[in-house]
């Protein structure tokens, strides 16, 4: 173990922001552990009083919960840390990031671990968390579940941040996942039209079944739409408009496609989920997927020529027509452009459209033909460090979002 | 820039209610309340620009009102809709909780339109109603409104009225909700209560009455219900079997400062005890309700009050310790005694010191006393909640030194919020010393993010119609069965040893008696 490298600044903590306390290197596990160990006893955790005379304001270790980041690229790991490190204060945890590099070469480990404290208040002792990043090479790298199980907090929920392209149903993955409790993944970055990846998560959300306490996952691609959701319910909480909900005819999702991209090297996990969300909450069953519809080129699963992808839903006995859409756009590719709703009820016909428009998400209902108010819901683009703390908020499985994720994989159909 | 704010998760509606509707459920967002007018009466008043406007101001900054939402603020200066904005602008300048961008205040202020009338006048009244249907012809808010009385209690019943009269409380269907915020005293006694309450309901139905008692909303207080009814490892120990007693203290280190006359007329009791600290007793004591909704948490509040017996004269001369503070010393400052403070009398016998011990009457506290304490020029402000737990039944550790203490756990509600618990520890050595120690959760610590004012939550949960932190007419008209015998005992008993207590100092010695004479004594705060 290399022995602490910047221990302690003596300046007194801007407020709010997260000061370095403590940083060591090491290359063997024992040398993170007993850094860890040495980190809250180090009698240098001070800061200079008023008075000029060493002060000790580090509260004891704050921890709610294990975050381990498991990222397959250095660039990704530090992407992930910059984030984390914007939570210290409102989330104080014990970070792992792990990188694995160098798969070829012989194993090493090389370890930084470092103490970062936050300044709530004036008058307050400081808040701080610990922060292990961790490159793996060779042999090493491949087997990140057995570096990461003796670092964790014995008793604390372990939250586990799989940003890039997962790969979700590997065996080194599944160990990871058997030590975790939430997986929070981002599907709009996923490869391809993402749908692989979308099948594998909902594989395994299936075999932690809740007799295991069941995963919870968290996918930012669905987090990024709430404020959607709450612009399309707000259009049925009209109790005059709520009987129309069990007549919906179709649902059709248009999303930005890249310039130049073919249908299905756009990821189409957002405006998916918009119609697995619509479909699960309003207990639609499946009768044609997006994979094998009439759109299709001839007995081969996918989408049509356009890059259309159509299915059928039935509600009850009536059938609800759903597509996917792409349309040429300057948005980034996946990106979410409409979603509009039409039903219709004995003589009376609703139609719902809800776009975007810079930071806002734009309901316009119209009954028989005739517009209803337009309502403007405000909808800035939240960014990884909002949607880590919703999901670091979030507590046990959400089964909104779990029977939105299974529906979608069941949309997508087999690969 | 504007944000977004999600609804947390330990937050009293873990999600917005669905009401019926499928796509509600699960939304973790802050649901956005429908579009509508509210319309805040007393709009240039001291509590509309400290508190309820920076509140409204907080939610529009967290995207959190309808972008079609309108507040017409109803006063009676001469104002135009531009001046009012600008005495608005400088308002939020210096009390904003979360700064404001030029952008957003401006933007919020657009939405604020003025509008002059006498509450007796009835021309205004019929104004306001032309204007709001203009508004909601112009702005789609489809007759939903919001009425906020943030004015002198005595002005209740006549806007009441008029509202009555003018037709704006009519809730037809598909033509808008109408509910009304009432901000405390509501009464000043029992009888007054009880007639405001029908004034009220003359023209309002109770599902559309929102009586408003801030500290329902603090974070902490909230909590408080989380705290019980989300762990398991409390509750079992919540009853007469294990709990010695209950302190419930509400201590403010400041004076009457520029509300002498307002003080007079209302004095401790009526002030905090017959509200706040009664509130805050409910929550402790009452049982876990069948579900979180607001008829079912309010039906628990008051089965409390009413299982607090009414206290006759004699009760209150045994249970009740009065005081009124004199010159003395706080944080090193020499201030003044309550009787010279500004329009104070002289001879005045308000009291701004209550304490008092309550008996609840049902199967889980029946023999466990609740000792609330409440005033004004104590040492510090602190309001805490503490329960005292029983003592070991049996003295095993006969050779330590000191018998450990029992066990405590203090509700810290402010400052400092969080949570203590106080439990016995040996001391490291060959002997068999025992010390307490304690484990101190603080919120700052914990969570580190600002949490709205309690006016930011209950304002927006009039808006979408969730009642569960607001008190119902029977809830209080039982608070005012328990506090109107104490304030009706002192009518025809002076206090002749006013001042009792020094400023700075935890109140009249009486006050240690009360509780002395039980074999307890107050916390150390």
């Amino acid at each position: 173990m290399h022995g602490p490298d910047g221990i302690a600044r003596q300046d007194p903590p801007a407020l709010g922001e997260p000061i370095l306390r403590w940083s060591s290197r090491t290359n063997t596990l024992a040398g993170i552990e007993a850094a860890l160990a040495q980190v809250w006893t180090s009698t240098s955790l001070t800061t200079t009083g008023a008075d000029g005379a060493p002060e000790r304001r580090v509260a004891a270790r704050t921890s709610v919960l294990n975050l381990v980041v498991i990222a397959r690229q250095p660039e990704l790991g530090e992407h992930a840390g910059s984030v984390i490190r914007m939570l210290t204060g409102r989330h104080p945890s014990r970070t792992i990031i792990v990188s694995s590099a160098d798969p070829d070469g012989p194993p090493w480990l090389d370890a930084r671990v470092q103490a970062e404290c936050v300044l709530p208040r004036a008058d307050a002792p400081e808040t701080c968390a610990e922060f292990i990043d961790l490159v793996a090479g060779g042999e090493t790298g491949r087997h990140v579940a057995a570096i990461v199980a003796p670092l964790l907090i014995h008793d604390l929920p372990v939250t586990l941040w799989w940003p890039g392209d997962p790969p979700l149903a590997s065996a080194p993955a599944l160990d990871l996942l058997g030590m975790a409790d939430r997986l929070v993944v981002d599907g709009a970055h996923w490869s391809g039209d993402g749908l692989d990846r979308l099948r594998a998560l909902a594989t395994i959300v299936n075999d932690h079944d809740l007799a295991r306490g069941g995963l919870a996952v968290s996918d930012f691609a669905m987090l990024r739409q709430s404020r959607w959701r709450e612009a399309i319910a707000s259009s049925f909480d009209r109790p005059e408009l709520r009987p129309f909900l069990a007549d919906i005819r179709s649902i059709t999702v248009r999303y930005a496609k890249g310039p130049g991209a073919g249908a299905a090297d756009t990821n189409v996990i957002k405006p998916l989920y918009h119609v697995a969300w619509l479909a699960s909450r309003l207990g639609m069953e499946i009768s044609e997927s997006l994979a094998g519809t009439p759109g299709g080129p001839e007995g081969v699963a996918g989408p049509a020529p356009d890059g259309g992808r159509r299915g059928t839903l039935l509600a009850g006995r009536r059938r609800v027509a759903i597509a996917l859409v792409p349309v040429a756009s300057t948005m980034p590719p996946g990106t979410t452009l409409a979603v509009q709703i039409d039903a219709r009820r004995l003589r009376e016909s609703l139609s719902v459209a809800v776009t975007a428009e810079a930071e806002a998400v734009i309901v316009r209902t119209a009954v028989n033909g005739r517009d209803l108010p337009t309502r403007r819901f405000m909808a800035p683009r939240r960014t990884e460090v909002e949607l880590l703390a919703e999901t670091i908020e979030s507590v046990g499985r959400d089964p909104v979002a779990v029977a939105a994720l299974l529906m979608a994989s069941a949309l997508a159909g087999p690969s | 820039m504007r944000e977004l704010r999600l609804g947390h998760a330990d937050k009293r509606r873990a999600a917005p209610r669905a009401d019926g509707n499928p796509l509600r459920e699960g939304l973790r967002l802050e649901r956005v309340p429908d579009p509508h007018v509210m319309v805040l009466f007393g709009a240039t008043g001291d509590l509309s620009h400290r508190k309820v406007i920076p509140a409204l101001a907080q939610l529009w900054r967290s995207n959190l009102l309808p972008q079609d939402w309108m507040l017409v603020a109803v006063g009676r200066r001469p104002y135009d809709d531009a001046t009012f904005r600008a005495e608005i602008a400088a308002s939020l300048a210096e009390r904003s909780r979360t700064p404001l961008e030029p952008e957003t205040a401006r933007l919020f202020l657009e939405r604020i339109v003025y509008h002059q009338g006498d509450f007796g006048d009835d021309a205004a009244f019929d104004t306001l109603t032309a204007r709001l249907d203009e508004m909601d012809r112009a702005h789609g808010t489809n007759g939903n409104r919001l009425f906020y009385l943030a004015t002198q209690s005595s002005a209740f019943p006549l806007i009441v009225a008029q509202l009555g009269r003018t037709g704006l409380d009519h809730e037809v269907h598909g033509g808008g909700w109408r509910r009304i915020v009432i901000e405390k005293p509501f009464g000043r006694d029992l009888d007054s209560a009880k007639r405001l309450n029908r004034e009220v309901g003359k023209v309002f139905r109770e599902s559309q009455v929102y009586r408003i008692d801030h500290y329902l909303g603090k974070e902490t207080v909230r909590n408080l219900m989380v705290f019980r009814f989300g762990n398991g490892i409390f509750e079992p120990l919540w009853n007469r079997r294990y709990v010695d007693h209950v302190q419930i203290t509400m201590a403010e280190s400041i004076g009457v400062e520029e509300r002498g006359a307002f003080y007079e007329e209302t004095g401790a009791t009526r002030d905090v005890i017959q509200n706040h600290l009664l509130q805050l007793l409910t929550l402790v004591a009452m049982e876990p309700p069948a579900t979180f909704e607001a008829d079912a948490l309010r039906d628990e509040k008051v089965k409390v009050l009413r299982a607090i017996p009414e206290f006759a004269p004699a009760d209150v001369a045994r249970n009740v310790v009065r005081g009124q503070y004199g010159p003395g010393w706080v944080a090193a400052e020499p201030v003044r005694g309550y009787r010279d403070e500004d329009k104070v009398d002289p001879l005045s016998e308000t009291e701004t010191f209550l304490a008092a011990r309550f008996q609840i009457d049902d199967w889980r506290w029946s023999g466990v006393p609740f000792y609330l304490r409440a005033g004004k020029r104590l040492p510090k402000r602190a309001t805490e909640i503490a329960i005292q737990f029983r003592d070991v039944p049996h003295r095993l550790f006969r050779d330590a030194a000191v018998d450990p203490e029992p066990n405590l756990l203090a509700i810290r509600i402010q400052p400092d919020e969080g949570i203590l618990l106080r439990f016995g520890s040996k001391v490291p050595g060959l002997g068999l010393d025992i010390r307490t120690v304690t484990m101190d959760f603080t919120y700052g610590s914990a969570f580190a993010v600002d949490s709205p004012d309690a006016y930011e939550t209950l304002l927006l949960d009039a808006m979408l119609g969730d009642a569960s932190l607001f008190t119902r007419a029977d809830e209080v008209e039982a608070a005012w069965s328990i506090a109107t015998p104490i304030v009706g005992s002192w009518v025809d008993a002076p206090a002749p040893d006013f001042p009792n207590y020094a400023a700075g100092t935890w109140g009249p010695e009486a006050a240690e008696t009360l509780i002395e004479r039980d074999g307890r004594r107050w916390r150390r705060i």
